[in-house]
C-alpha cells in the first residue's frame, strides 16, 4: 500500500511520519509546478474551484510516481472541499488511473465511517488499532513542532542580521525533529526549536512592520500559490503571522496549539462582523483578522482561490473591518491565470500604505525617523 | 414600521411564509420590485465582483430597498432540511448585506435552521417579532405559523403524471434563477415557444428526489442541490424527459460541483442528454436562444430517429 496525501503545509510531514511508524509505503507528491496546475486544469470540470483542480493534478503526479492509495479528508459542511474526494475519484476513474481513494470524514460527524476507513488501513499496517491511534497522536505532535518552526521563521526572518540565518535555523531544527520518535523526544525537540530560534542573530534596531496572513488553507500556506509571499514580505521588512496551520486543522476540539487561540475565541472576535459559521475557514479568516488588528498589526494579506465560497464572504466583510480598525487589507484571489507581476504590484502598494501609516505614528520630535527598508536596501 | 424583503435568493423559496410572519406580527411588509436590468447593474457594481449572479441580484434589491424601508429582513438560512446544510452564501447573506454600503438600514437576521431538530432558532424569530413591535401573543402565533409552514414545506403532493409523446425538457436549476424571468431571460417561455414542455424540479415529488439523491456514492450535503440532483436522476431513470437543461450561475459553488457530478453520473448511466447553461450578468439573449434552439432541435431529431425504425414510440432518449 503506497499512500499519498494532498500536499499542503505540514500534512505531508505528518503523513510520512505516520506511515514510517506503521510500516506503510508513502509516496511524496512532487512540489507544485506549472505541470501540476496544467494537468489539473485539463482534467477537472470547468467550474470547480482552484484547489480541487490542483489536487487532481497533484494526485495524477503522485500516481505516476507509484502511489496506489490517496488519503483525503472530507466532512460535513457547506464548503466545496467536502466534495473534492468524490469529484477527484470520478475524474481519475474516467481517465483510467488505477488507485483507491480513502475519504476520511471527521470523526465527530461520522464516527462509524471514520472507524471503517481506519480499518481499511489496518491490514497493511504492522500495528493494531490502539497502536495506530497512539502513532497518530505522536505524528500530530510532530506536526505541531513542524508548524512551530514555520511560525518562528516567519516572525524572525525580517529581522535577521546575517544573511540566511533563519534558513540555517530551519534546517537544523528539521534535522533535530526528524530524529525524534517518542513523545519525550518530540517535546524536547520542541523546546530545542524554541531555544534555537531565540539564538537567531537579529537586528533589534531595524524598523519593521507586522503583517497578518489569512485566507484559504492551500493558497495561504503553499508558497507556490502565494508566490512565496512570506519571504517577499520579509524582504520588505515585515514579520508575518499566519492564521492557519495544518496541524491546527487536524487537532480536535478547535484547540489550535500552534496559533495560540482556540476557535471559540476566534469566533467571538469575528462575531460583530460575521456572526455565523460559513464553512471552510471563512470564519477563522475574519476572526483572525480582527485579532491581528487589535494586536496592532500594520496590514493584512488575504489569499483565496477564485470564487471560493467562504472566503468571498469574508472578503465582503473585510471592508467593514478595514474601516473600523483603520487597517489596510489586501484580498488576492488566485487561480491558474494569476500572474506574479500583478500580485507584486498590489503587494508593493500595500507595503507603501502600511509603512506610511507606521511612519506617521512614530515620527515624534526627538526620535530618529523610521525609514522603510525598500528605500534603504535596493531589491 | 416598514419592513423590507428583497425579492431575491430564498424569497423564491420561503417568501410567502416570511410575508405571513410579518403580517401576523402586524407590520407593513415591502417586497422589492421584480428584477430589472437596472437591479442587476447596481447590484453588480456594489457587490463583491466574485460573488455569484444571485447575490448580485440580491444586492441590487437591497439597494432598491435602502431608501424605502426602516429595516430589512434577511433570514439567515443555515439548513433547509434535517441532515443537510445550505450554501455558505446563505449563511453569510445578512453579514454580506450589512457590509454592502456603509449606510444600510438595520438588517434583521433570524436564523432558519431546519437541521436543528430542537428548534432553538425559533427563539430568534420570536425576538425578531418582538423587536418589530409585536405583542407576545401575536409574536408567538407568528412564529408557530412560520414553523408549521416550514414543516409542511416539502410535504405537499406533486402531480408527477405526464402524457407520453410530447417533447419534455427538464429544467434543473436554482429556483431563484429559473423563476426570475429577468435572470433566466424567460427561459421557460422560450422553451415553450420552441414546441417543448419545460418541467422544473418543483414538479418532482420531494421524497422521490431525495431517494434518488441517496443512491449517489457520496451524499450531497447541500439541501437544495440534493433535491436538484435527485430530480435530475429521477427524470433520467424514469425516462420522463427527453433532455435536461442544467441552469447554474457563474461562480456558484454547489452548482459547479453538482454539475460536474451529474454530467459524470448521467454519462455512466448512458442516460438522456444534458446541457449546462451558465448565467451571469453579461449573459446575452442571443447566445441563450441559439443554444436552446440547438438543444431542442437535437432532441427532436433524436426522438424521430429513435421512433422511426422501431416504430413502438418508446419514450425519448439518446
Amino acid at each position: 500500500m503506497n499512500i499519498t496525501v494532498p500536499k499542503c503545509g505540514s500534512t505531508e510531514y505528518m503523513a510520512r511520519d505516520m506511515c514510517s511508524r506503521l510500516g506503510l509505503g508513502f509516496v511524496q507528491a512532487p512540489e507544485y509546478s506549472e505541470r501540476t496546475v496544467e494537468l489539473g486544469v485539463t482534467l477537472s470540470p470547468e467550474h470547480v474551484c482552484f484547489p480541487c483542480k490542483v489536487l487532481i493534478g497533484s494526485s495524477v503526479e503522485a500516481i505516476e510516481l507509484g502511489a496506489d492509495t490517496i488519503m483525503m479528508a472530507a466532512g460535513f459542511g457547506p464548503c466545496r472541499f467536502n466534495y473534492f474526494a468524490e469529484i477527484m475519484r470520478r475524474v481519475l476513474e474516467r481517465e483510467g488511473y488505477s488507485f483507491r481513494i480513502i475519504t476520511f470524514d471527521g470523526p465527530r460527524d461520522a464516527p462509524l465511517d471514520f472507524f471503517r476507513n481506519v480499518r481499511l488501513i489496518v491490514p497493511a499496517a504492522n500495528k493494531g488499532l490502539a497502536g495506530m491511534a497512539r502513532d497518530m497522536t505522536l505524528s500530530l505532535r510532530k506536526g505541531w513542532a513542524f508548524d512551530e518552526i514555520e511560525k518562528q521563521a516567519m516572525a524572525v526572518r525580517a529581522l535577521e542580521s546575517e544573511e540566511s540565518a533563519t534558513d540555517k535555523a530551519i534546517a537544523e531544527c528539521l534535522s533535530v525533529l526528524d530524529a525524534a520518535r517518542t513523545r519525550l523526544e518530540i517535546d524536547e525537540a520542541r523546546e530545542w526549536i524554541a531555544d534555537r530560534f531565540a539564538r537567531v542573530p537579529v537586528d533589534l534596531e531595524r524598523p519593521y512592520i507586522k503583517v497578518g496572513l489569512v485566507g484559504e488553507l492551500l493558497m495561504s500556506i503553499e508558497p507556490y500559490f502565494n508566490f512565496d509571499v512570506v519571504r517577499w514580505l520579509a524582504r520588505h521588512g515585515a514579520t508575518v503571522e499566519r492564521s492557519l496551520h495544518m496541524s491546527d486543522v487536524f487537532t480536535p476540539l478547535g484547540r489550535n496549539p500552534v496559533l495560540g487561540y482556540n476557535t471559540p475565541e476566534i469566533n467571538k472576535a469575528a462575531s460583530p462582523f460575521l456572526c455565523h459559521e460559513v464553512g471552510g475557514h471563512g470564519h477563522i479568516s475574519v476572526g483572525a483578522t480582527v485579532q491581528f488588528a487589535r494586536r496592532g498589526f500594520d496590514a493584512i494579506v488575504h489569499f483565496f482561490p477564485f470564487t471560493c465560497l467562504p472566503e468571498v464572504i469574508s472578503k465582503t466583510v473585510f471592508m467593514r473591518i478595514s474601516n473600523e480598525f483603520d487597517i489596510p487589507i489586501l484580498s488576492i484571489s488566485v487561480d491558474e491565470q494569476t500572474g506574479r507581476a500583478g500580485m507584486q504590484t498590489r503587494l508593493e502598494a500595500l507595503m507603501d500604505v502600511a509603512w506610511n501609516s507606521k511612519m506617521k505614528h512614530e515620527e515624534r520630535p526627538g526620535s530618529s525617523p523610521v525609514v522603510a527598508p525598500r528605500d534603504r536596501v535596493p531589491l | 414600521m416598514r419592513v423590507g424583503i428583497p425579492r431575491a435568493m430564498l424569497y423564491h423559496h420561503y417568501g410567502e411564509y416570511w410575508l405571513q410572519f410579518l403580517e401576523t406580527v402586524g407590520v407593513e411588509a415591502v417586497v422589492s420590485e421584480e428584477t430589472t436590468g437596472n437591479t442587476i447593474t447596481t447590484g453588480a457594481v456594489h457587490a463583491d465582483n466574485e460573488t455569484c449572479l444571485p447575490v448580485k441580484v440580491f444586492s441590487g434589491h437591497m439597494l432598491w430597498l435602502k431608501e424605502r424601508v426602516d429595516v430589512v429582513l434577511v433570514p439567515r438560512v443555515v439548513s433547509e432540511e434535517y441532515g443537510m446544510c445550505a450554501c455558505p452564501k446563505f449563511m453569510g447573506l445578512p453579514d454580506l448585506a450589512r457590509s454592502l454600503t456603509p449606510d444600510m438600514p438595520p438588517v434583521l437576521a433570524p436564523r432558519l435552521d431546519m437541521g436543528d431538530r430542537r428548534y432553538l432558532w425559533a427563539r430568534e424569530w420570536y425576538d425578531t417579532a418582538r423587536a418589530l413591535g409585536g405583542s407576545w401573543l401575536s409574536s408567538v402565533s407568528a412564529v408557530s405559523g412560520l414553523l408549521q409552514n416550514l414543516y409542511h414545506h416539502h410535504k405537499s403532493l406533486v402531480d408527477e403524471s405526464y402524457e407520453k409523446g410530447g417533447l419534455r425538457v427538464g429544467v434543473a436549476g436554482h429556483v431563484y434563477n429559473v423563476y426570475d424571468s429577468r435572470v433566466s431571460m424567460g427561459m421557460l417561455d422560450r422553451i415553450r415557444k420552441l414546441g417543448a414542455t419545460p418541467v422544473t424540479i418543483d414538479e418532482v415529488q420531494h421524497n422521490n428526489a431525495l431517494a434518488n439523491a441517496r443512491t449517489l456514492s457520496r451524499e450531497i450535503f447541500w439541501g437544495f442541490e440534493s433535491k436538484l440532483a435527485g430530480s435530475v436522476l429521477h427524470w433520467s431513470r424514469t425516462a420522463s424527459v427527453s433532455g435536461i437543461l442544467y441552469v447554474t450561475s457563474f461562480a456558484c459553488g454547489p452548482g459547479s460541483m453538482v454539475g460536474a457530478l451529474l454530467e459524470d453520473q448521467l454519462d455512466r448511466e448512458r442516460s438522456v442528454p444534458l446541457m449546462t447553461i451558465t448565467l451571469d450578468e453579461h449573459a446575452a439573449e442571443a447566445g441563450l436562444v441559439t443554444r436552446l434552439e440547438a438543444f431542442v432541435d437535437m432532441l427532436k431529431y433524436a426522438s424521430r430517429a429513435h421512433a422511426t425504425p422501431s416504430a413502438d414510440g418508446a419514450s425519448g432518449g439518446a
